[in-house]
């Protein structure tokens, strides 16, 4: 009896309301998570320590929390900038991996001399952005569906990687496929801390960045209204469809840049292991920060700490890695299930009123 | 005797297929259907004429199940009915064609009966669909391609399939919102055929429409509605003038002009020529030309869909046009939105949330937005301050209540009054030359209402010029200095700067 149930939308949703809608979502979502880990065999006295200590209380465990943050950071802000303006880029992976090429071309032909390094970041971002110039153009000029575009572009790019990997970047003095290892001079400064490296430093001042370039300039004005409502930023005068790329073209770089600091400061080489899942990864963290840039850091401390935690839950518990995916997507439908909840006054009414 | 008038006299005595008694619908505040009586005879057509807003559409939302009454009794074929939703309408035999057709693109006509059918109560197996599809084909002679999908079909095809639908899930009783209006004039002498047609085989037809020609040509009855009441009930088409007609859709009292300081009518300010919009291949404003002098209010009446949105967004350069417009001496014929707003022009639109308000942004940020576009608020960064400073301005001036916390709150959560003061607030500033206006009230309490007025007046006394676009007869009448009418995206224009009532009624149901 579908037609008994009306849905209203509250005229109250205040700041309290909403905050307090986040808090209880997150409880409910870990509390549904930790029954899924229970059932996929992890025993219950072990999962403090499996799932807050070892990921962010041991020297150890933090240093590969903060390493697999930093490009998820980058991934995050790529689909946050797209998703603000209604851009469904869903060719992260893509756009990320024509980075780490981009990266990789510059550190393997000893391109740029002394700023080899910076030109290696420069050209991540330059692949991004050509990656995502293609959907980005045929959209805005002829109305092409960004989502088919980005995702079948991510498999181009995949499929160029590995004809790279085995063909003219790969390692001959072995046989997997992977390139050589970079020079010194490729490789981001490492902190003396696990694997932690200068990337860290790079996602945090591009957080910084664009979180002014959104909320304090006069573009992230222009970006935020044609987001919402690009009729009337255009009945104003804004340049909504210039402001749009823009933004877009942004996006790609901030992809290109997580494929550069992967291979320049955590792999040191380019692999097909690369840029794996940090589509959805990005989208979520960015879903789940509300695609405020200054909450990204925070969401990805914490999914990339489930990610770190998953790796020893698999070798220890034999739990599956895609569990990790089983809990972003339960923490994520927590979350959506319970902002329409808050948004919306759900009324059922009775079979006696008409 | 002709067929027609044959039928005519048959209907005269017939049974009641609908008897709507007292019924009456508030939304919040405003009633939109005030106690409205209606009957419809079996083997009628009933012609229900009224201006936009009048309540004809949430009227027939109650007949088909989509809204509920809040009062007031149905009756279907003589027994009380109690329609509740849209599956009990079919169970009753009423179906309806909307003006925006209900049918799923990609699959044939046949694809999209079966599925209506398939969600109807009894007999939704394809083959019974099938044969009662074939029934209804050989009764009515309706010609229409059904295995091809809808998408490939004319308008008018696509209209077809939707009765052929309705009648197919059973229909008795047909409600056409408006059909001809989407039609040719060939196409829509087929359409009142088969309509008299169907009346003839018993059917009871519900003809929504705009135009009088059609009501005195297939119509046996016509009832009007006006401002949510039905003034007139159930006439005989053979006894009513078109001037009786026009009067009791738009009414009759003398409105009295709102009191303006003496009219001081300046230079030519808007001068539009022979301006052109064409959407998709059809014209849809066509030679258009006026101007607003400075101090001047222009007021442009018509029913709603004749081409006023695409006329006012055609000066304001959202949308491609032909012609030419010169504002304040500067042509601004190839000219940006921003070009045309650095000149002055000023932009009210009819759907306001959805043309000119950011609604997830703050009432600051809205209330902000154009001087930020021109760069007032800083060049590069701009500063929350300086936006919640600008905003606490405006908010003082315009007195938009609801704006708690500054205007930090979102815009979607202020009122339908107070998100207009915040577009007037917004769009009225001192640079404003000329604004254009689009239906300003619509939607708005009787103070908010008073309220826009006099803003728009305050705006020509300091010199600006207003082009009032409304489809609210009484608001072009209490304030235009001069008025025009659109009808099918021409000007109708008389000799009389200020035409009379009767004139403009007549000019907007395109007869004159």
């Amino acid at each position: 009896m579908l037609e008994r149930i009306t849905l209203e939308r509250r005229a109250d949703a205040s700041a309290l309301r909403s905050a307090a809608t986040y808090g209880v979502a997150l409880v409910v979502a870990v509390a549904l998570s930790l029954g899924v880990i229970i059932w996929a065999g992890v025993p219950t006295g072990a999962l403090f320590e499996e799932l807050i200590v070892q990921v962010f209380l041991t020297p150890a465990g933090l240093a590969r929390t903060l390493t697999q943050a930093t490009p998820m950071m980058f991934a995050a802000l790529a689909a946050a900038l797209c998703l603000r303006l209604k851009f469904w880029n869903i060719g992260i992976e893509g756009q990320l991996l024509m980075g780490a090429i981009l990266a990789t071309t510059v550190a393997l032909y000893d391109i740029g001399g002394p700023i080899r390094l910076p030109l290696m970041l420069a050209a991540s971002a330059l692949g991004g952005t050509l990656w995502i110039a293609v959907p980005a153009l045929l959209r805005l000029r002829f109305g092409v569906s960004e989502v088919i575009v980005t995702l079948l572009l991510s498999n181009v790019a995949f499929l160029f990687l590995q004809h790279l990997l085995f063909g003219p970047f790969g390692d001959t003095s072995h046989n997997f496929p992977t390139s050589p290892v970079f020079d010194e001079m490729e490789k981001l400064f490492r902190f003396g801390f696990g694997d932690t490296h200068a990337g860290l430093i790079l996602a945090l001042s591009a957080v910084l960045a664009i979180a002014v370039l959104v909320h304090r300039t006069r573009f992230g004005f222009a970006a935020r209204f044609a987001g919402d409502n690009p009729r009337a930023a255009d009945a104003l005068g804004f340049e909504t469809r210039r402001v749009m790329l823009i933004s877009i073209l942004l996006g790609g770089a901030m992809a290109g840049l997580a494929g550069g600091v992967i291979v320049s400061g955590t792999e040191h080489r380019l692999t097909q292991a690369v840029g794996l899942n940090m589509t959805f990864n990005g989208i979520v963290i960015a879903a789940l920060a509300g695609n405020l840039p200054l909450m990204i850091p925070v969401v990805s401390f914490f999914i990339a700490g489930l990610s770190v935690a998953s790796a020893s839950l698999k070798v220890f518990y034999g739990v599956s890695e895609g569990i990790v995916l089983i809990i972003q997507g339960i923490i994520l439908l927590t979350l959506v299930t319970f902002q329409f909840a808050a948004t919306y006054r759900v009324t059922i009414r009775g079979p006696e009123a008409a | 005797m002709t067929d027609v008038e044959t039928a005519r006299a048959a209907s005269a005595d017939a049974a009641l297929a609908l008897d709507v008694r007292g019924v009456s619908k508030r939304f919040g505040e405003a009633t939109v259907l005030n106690s409205v009586d209606f009957d419809l005879r079996k083997g009628e057509v009933h012609a229900l004429l009224g201006e936009n807003g009048a309540g004809k559409s949430t009227l027939m939302n109650i007949l088909t199940g989509i809204y509920a009454a809040d009062e007031g009794q149905v009756a279907v074929y003589e027994a009380p009915a109690r329609i509740r939703s849209p599956s009990d309408a079919v169970a009753l035999g009423i179906g309806m064609v909307h003006q925006h057709f209900k049918l799923v693109m990609p699959f044939t006509g046949r694809e999209n009966i079966r599925l209506a059918a398939g969600t109807a109560r009894a007999g939704s197996d394809w083959a019974t669909v099938d044969a009662r599809i074939a029934d209804v084909l050989r009764l009515t002679g309706l010609e229409v391609d059904l295995d091809v999908s809808v998408s490939a079909l004319s308008v008018a095809e696509r209209q077809r399939i939707e009765i052929l639908k309705a009648l197919t899930l059973g229909a008795e009783i047909l409600i056409l919102d408006e059909p001809t209006a989407v039609l040719t004039d060939q196409e829509a002498e087929r359409l009142l055929g088969l309509m008299r047609d169907l009346a003839g085989a018993g059917h009871a037809i519900v003809f929504i429409t705009h135009k009088l020609r059609e009501v005195m040509a297939a119509g046996d009855r016509v009832s009007t509605l006006r401002q949510g009441r039905m003034v007139m009930r159930g006439r005989a088409v053979t006894e009513v003038t078109s001037q009786a007609l026009s009067v009791a859709m738009i009414g009759e009292q003398e409105t009295t002009p709102i009191a303006r300081g003496a009219s001081t009518l300046g230079a030519p300010l808007l001068q539009v020529q022979d301006l052109s919009v064409r959407k998709e291949g059809v014209g849809v404003v066509d030679g258009v030309t006026l101007t607003v002098h400075s101090g001047e209010i222009v007021g442009l009446a018509g029913v709603g869909g004749n081409g006023q949105r695409e006329l006012a967004e055609a000066v304001l350069g959202l949308i491609p046009s032909t012609g030419s417009i010169v504002l304040h001496g500067s042509a601004l014929t190839d000219g940006t939105v921003s070009d045309r707003r650095a000149q002055g022009m000023r932009y009210v639109p009819a759907d306001r949330t959805g043309h000119a308000l950011s609604p997830n942004s703050s009432l600051a940020e809205n209330l902000a937005a154009a001087a930020v576009r021109t760069g007032q608020l800083g060049h590069m960064l701009i500063s929350i301050h300086a936006i919640l400073g600008f905003a606490r301005r405006l908010i003082d001036a315009f007195g938009i209540a609801g704006a708690t916390a500054g205007g930090r709150r979102p815009v979607r959560l202020l009122s339908g009054g107070n998100a207009q003061k915040s577009v007037l607030a917004r769009e009225l500033d001192d640079a404003a030359r000329l604004i254009i206006a689009h239906s300003p009230t619509r939607g708005l309490d009787v103070a908010a209402c008073r309220f826009v007025h006099d803003r728009l007046i305050e705006a020509t006394a300091r010199g600006a010029g207003v082009l009032l676009i409304s489809e609210d007869l009484e608001e072009i009448l209490a304030l235009s200095d001069h008025i025009h009418v659109i009808s099918r995206g021409r000007l109708a224009t008389t000799e009389n700067a200020k035409p009379g009532r009767e004139d403009i009624g007549a000019l907007m149901l395109g007869h004159a």
